[in-house]
């Protein structure tokens, strides 16, 4: 650590940006939530015995600004990534997270109740759970011969 | 006069609980939250996008001018679940900061809502020019 700064003016955050470039570097194959090319949010599906899992990371997004909907066998998911106070461009040293409205559809597997629905937003995680529908008996159908 | 490497650390941890002396498991993922920093009349901001963290679940310290966040992530889905259809893993949060003095370390604030973690990083005040006593043997 220096013990003298004679004669420099530091800027604050010089240090803190070098830092964070570099880090920004070594970690751009595995960086998260920046990712171009994809569609916002990524979701993933999972399937338990009795119903499918949904899952999205949507921070920043209050429960307010999430709107979900289904018809017709498609799950539809809109919702708005917004953050406290107006900050204005020019004060931003930093600008890696994403921010604006979006919207993404998504058809539902086969068999599902779609009146059952139920979803859960926790720490910028939502969880929707779409309980399956019970497996019907074979229904015999009854062919005629004219 | 020499500078040296080894003075102890001031250690101002801002950590809500003591840190888990076991590591987490080799095949977790790790991922580096993205941040935006911003200024304001009182110094500094930084947002950070940590999706399944909560309180209790996030680690933040300053230690020798670093800022390092950790965050864990647990899985909200039973681990007997199977896969569908996978866009993103989910894993743990690490960043760190490298810090100047104009931060004021001792007034450091954070807090987190809705998966976002919010730091305030005040400037310090400028000290004053001091006058140093020469001694004459």
């Amino acid at each position: 650590m220096p013990v003298f700064r004679l004669g420099q003016t530091w800027d604050p955050l010089r240090d803190l940006e070098r830092e964070v470039d570099r880090m920004l570097q070594s970690v751009n194959l595995t960086f998260h939530g920046v990712r171009t090319g994809r569609q916002y949010p990524a979701v993933n599906l999972h399937e338990v015995a009795d119903e499918y899992i949904l899952t999205a990371e949507l921070p920043a997004t209050s429960p307010e600004d999430l709107e979900l909907t289904i018809a017709n066998g498609v799950l539809t998911l809109a919702g708005q990534r917004r953050d406290e106070g107006e900050i204005p461009e020019d004060r931003f040293r930093r600008q890696e997270r994403p921010r604006g409205t979006w919207q993404r559809s998504l058809p539902v597997p086969e068999r599902v109740l779609e009146d059952q629905l139920s979803a859960d937003f926790h720490n910028g995680v939502l969880v929707v759970r779409l309980p399956k529908a019970p497996q019907e008996e074979p229904r015999q159908i009854p062919i005629k011969s004219t | 006069m020499s500078t040296d490497s080894s003075t102890p650390s001031q250690n101002l941890a801002l950590s809500r609980q003591p840190a888990d002396s076991a590591g987490p498991p080799a095949e977790r993922f790790v991922f580096t939250p993205p941040i935006d920093i911003f200024e304001t009349p009182d110094g500094l901001v930084l947002r950070a996008d940590l999706p399944g963290v909560s309180i209790e679940t996030l680690d933040l310290q300053i230690q020798d001018n670093r800022l390092t966040l950790f965050g864990r992530v647990e899985s909200v889905v039973p681990s007997d679940a199977v896969a569908l259809h996978r866009e993103f893993e989910v894993g743990d949060f690490l960043r760190s900061f490298i810090l100047s003095d104009e931060v004021d370390h001792e007034r450091i604030t954070a807090r987190l809502s809705g998966g976002v973690l919010e730091v305030e990083l005040p400037r310090a005040a400028q000290s004053e020019p001091r006058r140093i006593q020469v001694n004459v043997d």
